[in-house]
């Protein structure tokens, strides 16, 4: 049986860098989540809802594809 | 670790001990048909609030900010998900407690019986959240 594997990648922790070092902290609080979420999702861990992706694109000012990028292998 | 997840923690630890002492009690009492140890619950339930209330304050004082902040996506998804689990075995459990409520045990059993249903669901709900937590989500 072949299984389809969906992954969603991210750019965040190469955006925090490049945006003055910004630390997971401050990007939560930025887009109004606790700093583990953060974490979570910067390590694929935990998707995010729409309105938190868009928050976090919109902190870095690109646009939601250059953040998270999807891939699946069907 | 986050504030939920320590608070997850506080409340399964919590719960397992207080009521984990009380049911030792009742227990090693054995059965004593017709008499409820209400006395017992009481001190136990107000044991529980006390130590939860103050467990809770230390670990706010320790990161008043953290506390202060409402709960966000991912606390809200990891508590629905924990409810589900939780629910899933209260749901069983009851079914159980049915069946076997149908032979007439005594209703001091059937008391406690149903207590320890509640608590044990409290305790899978603290222990699903503790491990998404630990997980990452």
């Amino acid at each position: 049986m072949h299984t389809i594997r969906r992954t969603i990648t991210n750019e965040i922790r190469r955006l925090r860098f490049e945006h003055g070092e910004m630390t997971q902290q401050q990007l939560a609080e930025k887009i109004h989540v606790t700093r583990q979420t953060v974490n979570a999702i910067e390590q694929g861990k935990y998707s995010p809802s729409l309105e938190a992706a868009f928050r976090i694109a919109a902190v870095f000012g690109v646009p939601l594809e250059s953040v998270f990028h999807y891939s699946s292998d069907e | 670790m986050s504030f939920r997840e320590k608070s997850a923690w506080i409340s399964l630890l919590t719960m397992a001990g207080i009521y984990g002492l009380y049911f030792w009690s009742v227990i090693h009492d054995g059965p004593q048909v017709g008499r409820f140890h209400f006395g017992k619950l009481l001190g136990t339930i107000i044991a529980l609030v006390v130590v939860q209330i103050v467990l809770h304050i230390t670990v706010a004082i320790f990161a008043p900010a953290e506390a202060k902040a409402p709960r966000d996506e991912r606390d809200k998804l990891i508590e629905l998900r924990a409810m589900r689990v939780a629910y899933s075995g209260l749901a069983t459990a009851v079914a159980f407690a049915c069946f076997f409520g149908a032979l007439n045990p005594p209703i001091v059993f059937n008391t406690n019986a149903l207590l320890f249903i509640l608590v044990t669901t409290e305790i899978m709900r603290s222990a699903c959240q503790i491990i998404q937590y630990r997980r990452g989500a």
